[in-house]
């Protein structure tokens, strides 16, 4: 095998842009799922609570695909996207996603309607739209982690635990983007409490799930590169100061400390930073594993942006 | 119905990067893109370290996972298992980019010029961007097919015509009396990522 440090190619292609997409997806579904689940468990109380997550839901996923659109080569083409959706995760999303809005969008529209609202006192109907609604939440929270992972040459995203690393970080910025605006518009403080308490409880869990994850990608060959990109490379600086440190040490102390005040709103903040950062350390760390052949290891050999950096400048025309 | 496939005889490859020209100037890809491409491979630690050139392009496989990522259909296999892309249907996802397992799609946002900064500028340069434009486009999926309107035409594919080493064999990997077919079958001929499950169709004949 070889002795010499090759590095694989990194992917470029999917960037800031489907990192902002793949985040606010996360706290758009996340936070209706929080909002259902509010509404499920707490009941009347907690209704201030559901409605701001439930209410929450669309604006976000709907500004979220907004990206995908942006970085679309052709986006003229782009009602073309749900046609295959047999074989790409691409066209199940987008079905799925769609499916989420719509859910959303009746829930939403019955839940805050201002001439008196008929789903606020009809509470099955209100729990079986939001049953359904949070089955659609909760698969494009998890879709980015399938389709990401479909792709095998990139070793570090073709894992099981993705899925489970976007839930995880998802529900928890979703809670975080609850807890923000009920600060603002006054749900108890006992609530806040309970609610950052949780929050709390999915930051550890989403700290053991993002260790598990990097140790498995370490201990691969094929994204070992990548794991080391992450941890030590180039993406260093977004990982530990932006996810670690912003994500999950600070917002976990804070919240610890009490769930109101200027430290919720501090944590909540930090901790939906530390969630695009996450994302977009993951995304940045995709590198396509090198090719092996005959005892080699194959790789391109870098070059310098300039295809022909000893041209010169052109005489302006 | 033929099935076409490639053979690239390592042995004989000497990494002059001749198929990477020739492709470029048959197909006037713009720069940064290379449907033809040669990766570098060394062994062992010095003094005893060995070199190797691979090269690559795309391997019109039989189970292309491109083919499966792309959600509006726009790639597609022809009747002879050529994978190609429909430019009216991409919208340019980047999927099948992440998809490839040997790296074979390039897509570019615009055509730029070899010149630093600005257009195209010569007739020459204007030419390509203009064919660029009417057989692959901008902000689509683009990647190599085998030179199908070359070969339609009655002409190799560019990169075999133009390997000075006569390191590339084209032909049906069907019928087991074609040069390809004798070549995997007696000179151990193997193909890139197997494991992947893709069933590529470019073999290559072991270095030594």
């Amino acid at each position: 095998m070889s002795s010499v440090k090759l590095d694989g190619q990194v992917q470029t292609e999917w960037r800031w842009l489907i990192a902002a997409y793949l985040f606010l997806a996360g706290v758009g579904g996340g936070a209706y799922l929080a909002g259902v689940i509010a509404d499920l468990i707490g009941g009347a109380d907690w209704m201030t609570v559901s409605k701001i997550g439930v209410t929450l839901g669309l604006p976000c996923v709907l500004v979220g695909t907004m990206f995908l659109l942006v970085d679309l080569g052709t986006p003229t083409h782009a009602w073309r996207v749900w046609m295959k959706p047999k074989t790409s995760w691409i066209a199940r999303g987008t079905i799925i996603i769609v499916l989420f809005m719509i859910f959303a969008a009746i829930h939403t529209g019955w839940l805050v309607w201002p001439f008196g609202s008929p789903l606020a006192d009809d509470a099955s109907t209100r729990h079986l739209i939001g049953v359904h609604g949070d089955v659609f939440a909760f698969l494009p929270v998890i879709h980015k982690g399938l389709l990401m992972g479909y792709n095998q040459p990139i070793a570090l995203w073709h894992t099981a635990l993705l899925p489970v690393l976007f839930f995880v970080s998802a529900v928890s910025t979703g809670i975080m983007a609850v807890t923000l605006i009920g600060g603002r518009l006054g749900v108890a403080e006992s609530q806040l409490t309970i609610l950052a308490n949780i929050d709390v409880v999915l930051l550890v869990l989403e700290l053991f799930v993002l260790v598990v994850f990097l140790y498995n990608a370490y201990r691969t060959v094929e994204s070992r590169f990548s794991a080391q990109r992450i941890l030590s490379g180039p993406v260093a600086s977004a990982f530990w100061l932006g996810v670690i440190a912003c994500g999950l040490v600070i917002p976990f102390f804070l919240e610890l400390s009490g769930g109101h005040g200027v430290a919720a709103t501090l944590a909540a903040v930090l901790g939906l930073f530390g969630g695009l950062f996450l994302r977009f350390s993951i995304l940045a760390g995709g590198m396509i594993s090198p090719i092996v052949a005959g005892g080699f290891e194959f790789a391109r050999v870098a070059r310098t942006k300039d295809p022909m950096p000893a041209m010169g400048k052109l005489p302006p025309s | 119905m033929a099935r076409y496939g490639m053979v690239i005889d390592l042995k004989r490859c000497y990494g002059c990067y001749s198929c990477v020209m020739g492709c470029k100037q048959a197909n006037h890809t713009p720069p940064g893109v290379f449907w033809s491409r040669v990766l570098r491979g060394e062994m062992g630690t010095y003094p005893s370290t060995v070199r190797q050139a691979l090269p690559v392009l795309c391997n019109q496989c039989e189970e292309p996972d491109c083919m499966k990522v792309c959600p509006t259909g726009a790639t597609y296999q022809t009747d002879d298992g050529i994978v190609r892309i429909d430019k009216n249907k991409c919208i340019g996802c980047k999927y099948c980019m992440m998809a490839c397992p040997y790296g074979a799609r390039y897509s570019v946002e615009e055509y730029k010029s070899y010149f630093p900064e600005g257009p195209p500028v010569s007739d020459y340069e204007k030419f390509c961007m203009q064919a660029w434009e009417e057989k692959s486009g901008n902000g689509v999926s683009t990647k190599c097919d085998f030179c199908i309107d070359r070969r339609a035409g009655g002409k190799d594919c560019a990169c075999i015509e133009v390997c000075p080493a006569k390191a590339r064999v084209f032909g049906d990997l069907d019928d087991p009396e074609s040069e390809i077919s004798y070549l995997i079958k007696t000179r151990r001929g193997f193909v890139l990522r197997p494991e992947v499950g893709t069933e590529p169709k470019v073999y290559y004949l072991p270095p030594r």
